[in-house]
């Protein structure tokens, strides 16, 4: 199981050397200026932080339904599925290792965006709960590679993926509290952000950001947690039936 | 390694056909029975659309069969996928199936993994098939870059890559040169002295003839007769094709009336004659050469005008 994770790992490593696949991240300069200079031109520079969040929140999305999301629709593409599922590695783990590459790179974006509000608008990050803020992150990256293995499973059910792609990332902009805090969002859309973990990831993290006590800390984690246990889960289950479905219909190498 | 024994591949009764909208179903295999010995080398020999890569798909786990049984050394393809995946090795044809971005060490490092080899064996094994399928000099340079034939190579390696004790070769020859495919066919003369079992489908007779144990013909979804080799050689040298250009009528006549022509007809100005008996191509270029036609070409038949004869004259269905 070592060896299929890690290897899966190291080759998507190997596939995302090109700029074509960081596009994400080469963005994230452009959001990090946009969201931090509305804070700072409004005259509310001391939520400057919470726009560098928001900017590395929207990359790390970005990356997990692009990037990963395609991964086996890559795969049924250029033909290598096939081959693929006739070897004995479960296509869960070697998905989800290949995920989880996609989400460690996408935070470099964190470092990026503080860089530039640091570089451009004098903007500095203090992070007042280290640890917190740390584990918060891990959790994240994994309940994140997690949701984007079953993303992945979920979009290649469709011939269309890409456009499922591109619905996807506005509409969570707003519904992970990447761009305006999900507490501020419209009553009737708070129940839908209670379930995308990435509203409580992002939350935490700006709690993270400020002096004083953050409340219900563990409990937050859990809920991260849990969220992408739970994405997990309904990803191993999309891809058994994905597997079945192709070797019923014989579509596995449709690209 | 000991004296093998036993099958490797037991087939059925089995069936496969494809679902379609507001059509009846497309029926892929209709009832095959097939048995491969352990150790055997054996070719599916059969036209476009014969069934054969739907074969290769249900023993290679990718694709479920709708009746029928498949067992790969004992494990049954529907109910025992994991121990029949540990034990087989596949190579489907073409230029798709191999990551383009990766290297060819990369990529056959990355399959070993999947194979679930420890990073040291697949080091030594992608090192060493590298250099079995005379790719060993490009081993790190990107596939990509590679011509289609370099591609087929590297997918035999990848085939190989798990220590494989069946092998199933979807069309392994496409694309490749004829130094290539002199270079392949060694290389299963190889595979088999390993004692691994091979089953490889194919349009070409002579390779079949040339690799094969034995070979089963394949034609709309079933089986049509399983032959040794030598059957097949008698195939070629017997329904050889004879084509001359600038061939006088009265010549044609005479040439029509040759023991073993089976047909001679104009062709873009061309005669093309067709034998069904073994000499009979002999014959009928000495006598064209006789009669002073200077043009003169012979040939190995195709595998539909052997399709014509072989089973026309079993009174099957011949598409």
């Amino acid at each position: 199981m070592i060896t299929v994770f890690g290897a899966a790992v190291w080759f998507q490593g190997l596939q995302m050397r090109r700029v074509a696949n960081l596009s994400a991240l080469v963005n994230t300069p452009l959001f990090t200026l946009a969201l931090v200079a509305i804070m700072v031109h409004s005259g509310r520079s001391d939520l400057a932080p919470y726009a560098v969040v928001g900017a590395t929140v929207i990359a790390v999305w970005n990356m997990a339904i692009v990037e990963s999301g395609g991964i086996i629709d890559a795969d049924r593409g250029q033909g290598t599925l096939e081959a693929l599922i006739s070897t004995p590695a479960p296509l869960a783990l070697v998905v989800l290792g290949r995920t989880v590459t996609v989400t460690v790179i996408s935070l470099l974006s964190l470092v990026e965006s503080v860089i530039v509000a640091r570089l451009v608008f004098g903007v500095v990050v203090d992070v007042h709960h280290g640890w917190l803020f740390a584990v918060t992150l891990v959790l994240t990256a994994v309940s994140m590679a997690m949701t984007a293995s079953a993303l992945a499973g979920i979009f290649v059910l469709s011939r269309s993926a890409r456009t499922f792609q591109n619905a996807l990332s506005y509409p969570f902009y707003l519904l992970s509290g990447a761009v305006v805090p999900a507490p501020l969002l419209p009553e009737w859309l708070q129940p839908i952000t209670k379930v995308v973990f990435l509203s409580w990831s992002t939350d935490l993290i700006r709690d993270c950001l400020r002096p004083g006590a953050v409340p219900n800390a563990l409990t937050r984690l859990a809920v991260v947690a849990g969220l992408g246990l739970a994405a997990m889960v309904a990803g191993v289950w999309v891809l058994r039936r994905i597997l079945e479905r192709v070797r019923t219909t014989g579509a596995v190498s449709f690209a | 390694m000991g004296e093998p024994t036993g099958s490797a591949v037991v087939v059925e009764g089995l069936r496969r056909s494809y679902e379609r909208k507001r059509q009846e179903p497309r029926v892929a295999l209709d009832g095959i029975d097939l048995s491969v010995a352990v150790g055997e080398v054996h070719g599916l020999l059969g036209p476009n659309g014969a069934g054969k890569t739907t074969l290769c798909k249900i023993l290679s786990t990718v694709l479920l069969p709708t009746g029928g049984r498949v067992e790969v050394f004992g494990h049954d393809v529907v109910t025992d996928t994991a121990a029949v995946r540990r034990l087989l090795g596949i190579v489907f044809g073409g230029e798709r199936g191999l990551y383009g971005r990766l290297t060819a060490r990369q990529n056959l490092r990355y399959w070993s993994a999947l194979y679930r080899q420890p990073r040291a064996v697949g080091r030594q094994r992608s090192a060493a098939l590298l250099e079995r399928v005379g790719l060993a000099d490009r081993a790190d340079e990107r596939v990509e870059t590679f011509s289609r034939g370099m591609k087929q190579r590297l997918h035999l390696a990848r085939g190989l890559i798990g220590d494989p004790k069946l092998l199933v070769l979807d069309e392994p020859t496409i694309g490749m040169d004829p130094v290539a495919a002199r270079d392949f066919r060694t290389l299963v003369g190889e595979l088999r002295a390993e004692g691994r079992t091979i089953l490889i489908t194919t349009h070409d007779m002579a390779e079949a003839e040339a690799v094969c144990d034995r070979v089963s013909l394949i034609d709309g979804g079933k089986l049509v007769a399983t032959e040794n080799p030598k059957t097949i050689g008698d195939w070629l040298s017997t329904y050889e094709r004879v084509v001359a250009e600038d061939v006088p009528e009265d010549v044609a006549v005479s040439v029509r009336a040759v023991p073993g022509v089976r047909d001679a007809t104009r062709s873009e100005g061309s005669l093309v004659v067709e034998t069904d008996a073994a000499g009979a191509a002999g014959r009928v270029v000495e006598l064209l050469v006789k009669a002073g036609v200077a043009r003169i070409s012979t040939g190995k038949p195709s595998l539909a005008d052997v399709y014509l004869h072989v089973i026309g004259d079993r009174g099957s269905v011949v598409r």
